[in-house]
């Protein structure tokens, strides 16, 4: 296991350093860097995907969707982050404590 | 220090948004630390991961993959789940100072959280921004990994008290903060959730969020 701990620590630093260093002084073509400026969304949208479906599809919980309404909701109303995210999990509990929940 | 001439954002802000940022990386550090002890590691390992790695994601694909597979599959999950870093370092590096070396240690701030929070509604990006977020959350990973694994609350009390819907709550509130900013990329966000979640259905989740990045492919379709 302490093995997997530095291997790990040896990839993730090795893959946030490889663009800064490699890249930095490039610039790069209006059609490329369209497609990296899109890449925040499309990693976040494929994360939120990820983070509630879960591997095979395994890990799915209707009962996260009130709060995480919630969370959205709230963001729109321009609230802060971490109110929405508190509001949310608030949320999913009081979900979980009902009857259906 | 650039911190007189930088644009509305900078340390400061850095430092706030991270405040906020780290208070939810805590609660989800609590549950990867408990997550980590319900599967057989060590608390010390647990929290050293988090120091020395600071991956989120990664480190749970690791802590899930190694239960199911070792060594090797562990690592392939996690690294996985990291790739996205290539590209979003790639993106950062022309707004990095100094030269290759010190660049790739300023790069070592790129987490999800920092890095989306950094970007500027001109396309640019806040590299003081950015700094100072991860700065803030890097001590929150830890403690909140502390946490978890040390007093190690059950899974059934994080599903109780709603804890596991930190994760996507997050990434959520991020992605709604992207699009206000660029409502023109709401089809790149669609693409991706929907290659991620058809990926993630017959395939190990870090390939999933590697192929949700394809969706970008979505930006050169706009721009025909």
């Amino acid at each position: 296991m302490i093995v997997a701990v530095i291997l790990l620590a040896v990839i993730t630093i090795a893959f946030k350093a490889v663009g800064p260093a490699v890249l930095g002084d490039r610039e790069f073509p209006p059609r490329l860097r369209a497609a990296v400026d899109a890449l925040p969304v499309a990693l976040l949208a494929g994360l939120l995907a990820v983070g509630l479906l879960g591997p095979g599809w395994r890990t799915f919980d209707w009962t996260v969707l009130p709060g995480l309404a919630l969370a959205v909701a709230l963001r729109l109303w321009r609230r802060s982050p971490l109110t929405c995210v508190v509001a949310g999990v608030a949320a999913t509990a009081v979900v979980r404590a009902l009857p259906w929940g | 220090m650039a911190t007189t001439d930088a644009p509305p954002g900078g340390w400061r802000a850095g430092f706030r948004t991270g405040a906020a940022l780290g208070a939810g990386g805590f609660l989800l550090a609590v549950s990867f630390g408990a997550f980590a002890v319900t599967n057989g590691w060590p608390a010390w390992l647990a929290i050293l991961m988090s120091a020395v790695a600071f991956a989120g994601s990664a480190q749970f694909a690791l802590v899930a993959a190694y239960g199911g597979g070792g060594l090797g599959p562990g690592l392939v999950s996690a690294g996985l789940m990291n790739l996205r870093f290539v590209p979003m370092g790639a993106a950062t590096a022309r707004y990095l100072h100094g030269g290759p070396l010190r660049r790739a240690v300023e790069g070592q701030a790129v987490v999800d959280a920092s890095w989306v929070a950094a970007q500027r509604s001109d396309g640019g990006l806040d590299r003081e921004l950015m700094i100072a977020a991860t700065m803030m959350q890097w001590p929150a990973w830890v403690a909140g990994t502390a946490v978890g694994a040390l007093a190690v609350p059950g899974t059934e009390l994080i599903h109780t008290i709603g804890l596991d819907l930190v994760f996507p709550a997050f990434f959520a509130v991020l992605l709604v903060d992207s699009l206000t900013a660029a409502p023109t990329l709401l089809p790149v966000a669609v693409a991706g959730a929907a290659v991620a979640a058809g990926a993630c259905r017959i395939m190990p989740t870090g390939v999933a969020l590697v192929l949700a990045a394809g969706a970008v492919a979505v930006t050169a379709w706009q721009r025909r």
